[in-house]
């Protein structure tokens, strides 16, 4: 059927009230609203509910902050395991990445796709059927203990279940979060300047701390703070390979929404977890200046 | 845990109805064709639905979670008008759910001859299946199982085990060559009964006191703790000789496994009335769901059939004994080495000498003090 004549109809070219690009972006903020924004607000919301209530958008409390601040509260132990553990694997996977990372850009050649599919494809495997992949390794009696044995050493004991296998497992875990970045870091260096630094005469160590380093940095910065901001909400290390040797801040949050049934102290957990790591991660972005740290003005 | 003040209910509610014009249209319609089950592991296991999605038919959905209060804590979160089903341990549904309107009762008439075909100790009325007045049948019994520890008995013999019962625990002796469970509602139970305390009393600050002297001490000397896997993996490899909480539920697939040597215990003498161990039994109850499905009531019965009984018994996960073992047609289902898995042979006399799980007056206080507990491991 045709549309009556005085229809009144759009034309070419008139401009919508929002913008284009707004226009564009409202799915994406959507998703952003309802799948982050909403979740977040909800949580910071049962935070300030009763204690041991679901009374979520009808109470008001700092009753749940007060019980972590409080002075005889041992809360504060699984923030510092938590914080602990993840800046030691930070540190950990900056030393152990960065030769991986280095030879994937300039060494492997066309090994290294595939070196890279091997390294990716554990993501693909749950990480708790991984850990337990290393209980049966590190288990008395287990693979490492028979191998051993065969060359007449042993056995060894107790290595599991201790703060020390955490953090191995935490180190495992992360090892992809820190190297891929790290490696686009690297991978952005413009093989150029290297070339010109050395044509110059600056030599390996100078190309690396005045050339390479500054100009992979912001690779190397997203893979420490994915790192970081991942680790400090583990868990599973510290059940599965640690035996709880340690209590994670991640542990203290489900034992709150699970066998405690305190939901608004599970929730301000997750706050006060939330507001240290994303404060911590935004003061160490802002300090670094790049510059500074490299001795140039 | 406390309960919903009725104005959180009545925001729920709204939000529900706010939600509804979004769900799609077959939520809304006749569920005759659908059945939503909140369960422990093992009846969301293929083995039990399928046959009775074959069956009816119907969409079959089953979430399993491993603690009672956090299922409970669902259906108080307004999820009543989402299930159908609800199976946790015993005291809840007669306690708790329904003085809080959260299940409904079943025609006595219609179940209650299913009783009829259970263990002795399981006839009608039912303690743990009736309301506390005894005239309305909540749930219907199937697993069970005494729970209180596990021991490798190549390292510790059953008699001194179940001799020297929870003072195992207090031994020095032992540091380092036990596990934990973690099943922090058992272990509070469990804590208490290291300390020769009635965990389901009312404590004085001296029990709390010595409470937390017996968690601070036992939870620092474990060597681990971790899930069943964990903990029979341990006990399997060597890593440790026993285990806090635990029974038949939790070493039943390493028995199934052909480890014989590893065995739930219950102790001799315990501090509640001489009772020296506690056991758990499953009640399945329907929810009060405003749209009840009609399979809900389908669903209790087919898992009284003989061969659904034994695939229950022996869903993946855990292997336990279910209360239609009273049934000659369906104990006959059960091998030699099923039995063995279970512990049938002494099942009798550990549940007589166990008694029933309960609620602890005091569990928040005692869970807030197990949980500082474990922060002094590191």
């Amino acid at each position: 059927m045709a549309a009556p004549a005085d229809t009144p109809r759009r034309r070419p070219g008139t401009r919508s009230p929002i913008p284009p690009g707004l226009r564009a972006a409202v799915p994406v903020l959507l998703l952003l609203i309802f799948g982050f924004v909403a979740p977040l607000l909800t949580v910071a919301a049962f935070s300030i509910a009763e204690p041991r209530s679901y009374d979520v958008f009808t109470s008001f409390t700092l009753a749940n902050y007060a019980q972590i601040f409080d002075p005889a509260n041992s809360v504060w132990m699984s923030f510092a395991w938590s914080l602990a553990l993840a800046a030691l694997v930070v540190g950990i996977l900056l030393v152990a990445c960065y030769p991986v990372a280095w030879g994937l850009v300039h060494v492997f050649g066309r090994w290294a796709p595939a070196i890279s599919a091997i390294l990716v494809f554990p993501l693909f495997v749950s990480e708790n059927v991984r850990l337990y992949g290393w209980v049966l390794f590190f288990i008395k009696g287990g693979v490492l203990d028979g191998v051993l044995k065969v060359f007449g050493i042993g056995p060894v004991t107790d290595l599991l279940y201790t703060p020390g296998m955490t953090l191995f497992g935490m180190s495992y875990v992360y090892f992809s979060f820190m190297l891929f970045p790290m490696v686009l870091g690297l991978a952005m260096v413009p093989r150029d300047l290297v070339d010109a630094a050395r044509d110059l005469g600056a030599s390996r160590l100078m190309i690396w701390r005045e050339v390479e380093l500054p100009l992979a940095m912001p690779g190397i910065l997203i893979g420490m703070l994915l790192t970081f901001v991942l680790a400090a909400g583990a868990v599973a290390e510290a059940k599965i390979l640690g035996g709880q040797s340690v209590i994670t801040i991640a542990q203290d949050i489900e034992t709150a929404f699970t066998y405690a049934q305190n939901w608004p102290l599970g929730a301000a957990l997750a706050m006060v977890l939330v507001v240290i790591v994303g404060a911590l991660a935004l003061f160490v972005m802002g300090r670094l200046d790049l510059d500074r740290i490299l001795g140039r003005r | 845990m406390n309960g919903m003040s009725r104005r959180t209910m009545m925001k729920l509610t709204g939000g529900a109805a706010l939600t509804a014009p979004f769900l799609p249209g077959a939520a809304l319609a006749a569920r005759d064709k659908e059945l939503n089950i909140l369960c422990w592991e093992g009846y969301n296991s293929a083995q039990v639905l399928d046959p009775f999605r074959a069956q009816s038919g119907a969409n079959i959905r089953a979430e399993s979670l491993t603690n009672d209060p956090t299922m409970i804590n669902r259906l108080r979160a307004g999820e009543t008008s989402t299930w159908d089903l609800i199976n946790v341990n015993n005291p809840w549904a007669r306690k708790v759910m329904y003085p809080s309107g959260l299940i409904k009762p079943l025609p006595r008439a219609e179940f209650e001859p299913y009783f009829d075909q259970m263990l002795p100790e399981f006839k009608a009325p039912y303690k743990w299946a009736m309301s506390e007045d005894g005239t309305e049948l909540l749930g219907m019994a199937q697993r069970f199982g005494p729970y209180s520890f596990v021991v490798n008995t190549d390292k510790i013999s059953r008699a001194t085990a179940e001799e020297q019962g929870w003072d195992l625990f207090n031994d020095p002796a032992l540091e380092g060559r036990y596990g934990i469970l973690e099943s922090d509602d058992w272990n509070v139970f469990n804590m208490f009964m290291v300390a020769g305390i009635n965990p389901f009393l009312d404590h004085s600050d001296a029990e709390m006191a010595k409470f937390r002297e017996v968690a601070e001490r036992i939870v620092k000397g474990a060597r681990m703790i971790g899930d069943i896997a964990m903990m029979n993996q341990a006990l399997v490899s060597g890593e440790i000789d026993l285990h806090l909480t635990g029974g038949t539920y939790s070493v039943s697939p390493a028995r199934a496994d052909g480890n014989l040597n590893l065995r739930a215990i219950t102790p001799l003498k315990g501090a509640i009335d001489g009772k020296g161990g506690i056991a758990w039994i499953e009640i399945t109850s329907t929810v009060a769901n405003p749209d009840l499905s009609p399979l809900a009531q389908e669903f209790l019965k087919y898992v009284q059939d003989p061969e659904i009984a034994h695939t229950v018994a022996f869903a993946e996960g855990t292997f336990n004994p279910v209360t239609q073992m009273g049934n000659p047609d369906c104990f006959e289902l059960f091998s030699k080495d099923e039995l063995e898995a279970i512990q049938w042979e002494s099942l009798e006399e550990d549940m007589a000498r166990s008694a029933e799980y309960d609620i602890v007056p005091d569990y928040d206080e005692a869970l807030d003090i197990l949980t500082a507990a474990k922060r002094l491991r590191g």
